[in-house]
């Protein structure tokens, strides 16, 4: 879909900023809240009043620079940056007439030959080409092509009626959904409020054990809404299924095994050797007995404590110093 | 004890990048000491550039030159401050400013940093008198048990209030040195001390002896262990090692829970510190009032023979930075 066409139908919203001002009349957008300012291709805006007013009687020159323009080359603005805006409206009303693709050509080459010149005829209207042999050139393949172009807009055309369409479709989809989805939580909610009032009736009124009748309740009231819930899983992969034979786009999202899998960590690969130290059941504490409480709060259970600590004890006791005809360590003579 | 996989210790900073023989370690410091006596002559020289005055320099050099610290004074003036960190530790931990279980830790963390840092700079740039202090406050930082400066700052002022003697400490006079300690020390801030094992082997050993005799046994440990703190033995062997002082319980728990094969490497080693801890305990009985007479006298020589380029009340120092800031300032409006 083209932007102007959007822009068109107000799907895009126009751009603005809140200092706007006309450079004609001066009025400012703070004054005048729904105030438009269009633009010309010579990149100068003006708001819609003075457009109407200075073009109401033909070709006028531009307030600003003084070329001669016409009511209609004033546009909407949509981007920020108006050779950006400019670009856009160059390129949207060449597409309108060189709107061949990929499959209309025999080769790859004649396609990007084909692209190069229309980038070419682009770029020369971009740095102002006056001269007026940009639209003779256009004005020319426009003739020599006539059908296949207008054979292309009808195609365009259909295509875009189908992805409306589907995205109609979509929408509905979803909505029912919703609503399907909406009604099983009513109904969960009302299935459950009326087991509980069953039970608070059945212990008002039977004579068995208290415990016995809520317990047999707990167990019916799972049982039930297990089963509703695997009924309306089913039932939502049924629906699915159907539309998604029934629209052309079937993305498939399953992660797969593989990938959660990646995540899990073998702790007995650890790349250093495992010091095998078995605790005692009870040690005698002196040092850490009042203080051990503090520990608890962060995870760290006793037993983790003892075994860090004797890890520490043992780690590197039987290691030899250097010496010094050995390698030593790198920066012994630095 | 060859193994597949390598031992988890080995992969710390402090077994990677710090350990020592007694010779590469003198080695090291003898060329520290002497790469820094040429400094300090080089900076009286570019000093006596900025003063311009001839007589200044002859006389400033000699009386550098006849009082230049030796290694073995850098080390004793080292050694003093070492042991002033610790009882700032003490004063701190009283204070309660920090938890006590973390004292340990802090003190041997603090010792620790300020000899490395001095195996890579000499006395001369860097006076130990504000090196420690930076270092006792990286220790806090590192060892979880963050100070905020003005809090760690005040009972060292209040003290010099009260005594109505010594410099009050600034904030900068520590967080300007902060950067230079870190960086000597290689980045490297985790250090191991032998607190941890020792705790380790007081609750491995229950099986072996009777509890009543432990508690003696530990403590004897922890004050065996402080007395390390100012050897050198730590760049020498791991601190489990350090935790073993040979006495008969020890023998007795060592010859039960391991093999006679790793027992015939530990004895020697074992040996080895009780000596080296041993000779320590020996030199401090003597009097304290000596030990503190005999550093100031180190510390009256470091003044003469300090390089200007480092001290901050040099000339050439306050020269060099305002033409660093100038070059900044120059490079920074011109356009190329």
């Amino acid at each position: 879909m083209s932007v102007l066409h959007a822009a068109k139908k107000q799907d895009i919203p126009e751009f603005f900023s809140k200092d706007d001002t006309c450079p004609e009349c001066r009025s400012e957008r703070y004054l005048n809240q729904s105030m438009k300012l269009l633009v010309s291709p010579c990149y100068h805006e003006l708001c819609e009043a003075c457009v109407h007013r200075t073009f109401e009687a033909g070709p006028a020159p531009c307030p600003v620079c003084h070329r001669i323009l016409r009511m209609n080359e004033y546009y909407q603005r949509i981007f920020e940056d108006l050779t950006v805006e400019n670009e856009v409206r160059i390129r949207a009303r060449m597409a309108m007439t060189y709107n061949k693709r990929e499959g209309d050509f025999k080769s790859l080459k004649d396609y990007n030959d084909y692209l190069e010149m229309v980038e070419d005829l682009v770029v020369r209207q971009l740095y102002g080409d006056d001269t007026g042999e940009v639209e003779y050139v256009i004005e020319k393949y426009k003739r020599e092509n006539n059908s296949l172009i207008e054979k292309n807009q009808s195609k365009q055309q259909r295509e875009e009626n189908l992805h409306s369409l589907y995205a109609k479709e979509e929408r509905l989809r979803k909505q029912k959904q919703r609503e399907e989805y909406l009604k099983l939580l009513e109904e969960e909610e009302r299935e459950r409020k009326d087991a509980k009032n069953s039970v608070i009736d059945a212990l008002a009124t039977s004579n068995k054990d208290a415990r016995e009748i809520v317990r047999a309740n707990a167990v019916k009231l799972k049982k039930s809404s297990l089963s509703h819930r695997n009924a309306t899983r089913k039932a939502h992969m049924d629906i699915e299924a159907l539309l998604r034979n029934a629209t052309d786009d079937s993305d498939d999202d399953s992660m797969g095994q593989n990938e959660a899998d990646a995540w899990m960590v073998d702790p007995e690969e650890s790349p250093y050797e495992p010091m095998n130290i078995e605790l005692r059941d009870k040690y005698e504490d002196i040092i850490l007995r009042t203080r051990l409480s503090n520990l608890s709060g962060t995870g760290v259970t006793r037993e983790m404590h003892q075994r860090y600590v004797i890890e520490g004890a043992m780690a590197g006791l039987f290691e030899p110093p250097l010496t010094d005809n050995s390698s030593g360590n790198k920066d012994a003579e630095s | 004890m060859s193994s597949a996989k390598p031992q988890l210790f080995e992969q710390t900073s402090q077994y990677r990048h710090w350990r020592f023989t007694p010779t590469s370690l003198a080695q090291l410091r003898a060329a520290n000491n002497k790469q820094g006596v040429e400094r300090v002559l080089q900076g009286l020289r570019e000093e006596a550039q900025v003063d311009n005055d001839r007589n200044t320099l002859e006389t400033r050099i000699s009386e550098a030159t006849n009082n230049l610290l030796s290694p073995e004074e850098e080390l004793e003036l080292i050694d003093y401050y070492l042991q002033v960190t610790v009882a700032y530790a003490r004063m701190y931990g009283k204070g309660a400013i920090f938890k006590p279980e973390a004292l340990n830790n802090i003190k041997s963390t603090a010792v620790n940093f300020m000899k490395r840092f001095y195996l890579h700079n000499v006395v001369f740039d860097y006076p130990p008198k504000s090196i420690m202090l930076t270092c006792f406050y990286l220790a806090t930082k590192v060892e979880n048990s963050f100070i905020k400066i003005d809090d760690f700052v005040r009972p060292l002022n209040d003290v010099v209030d009260k005594n109505k003697k010594g410099v009050r400490t600034k904030n900068e006079d520590i967080l300007d040195l902060e950067f230079v300690v870190i960086q000597s020390l290689q980045f490297e801030l985790a250090a191991h001390h032998p607190y941890r094992p020792s705790y380790g082997l007081y609750l491995d050993m229950q099986a072996y002896i009777e509890n009543n005799l432990l508690k003696e046994v530990y403590d004897r440990t922890q004050y065996y262990i402080d007395q390390s703190l100012f050897t050198d033995l730590i760049f020498y062997y791991q601190p489990p090692q350090i935790a073993l002082e040979k006495n008969l319980d020890i023998d007795m728990y060592l010859t039960q829970r391991f093999e006679a094969r790793s027992l015939e490497l530990l004895y020697p080693i074992l040996d080895d510190i009780q000596e080296v801890i041993a000779n320590r305990i020996n030199a401090s009985v003597v009097d304290k009032k000596e030990v503190k007479e005999r550093a100031a006298l180190i510390d009256r020589k470091l003044i003469l023979c300090r390089n200007p380029e480092k001290n901050p009340n040099s000339k050439l120092y306050r020269k060099k930075i305002a033409d660093r800031d100038e070059a900044q300032y120059v490079s920074d409006s011109g356009s190329e």
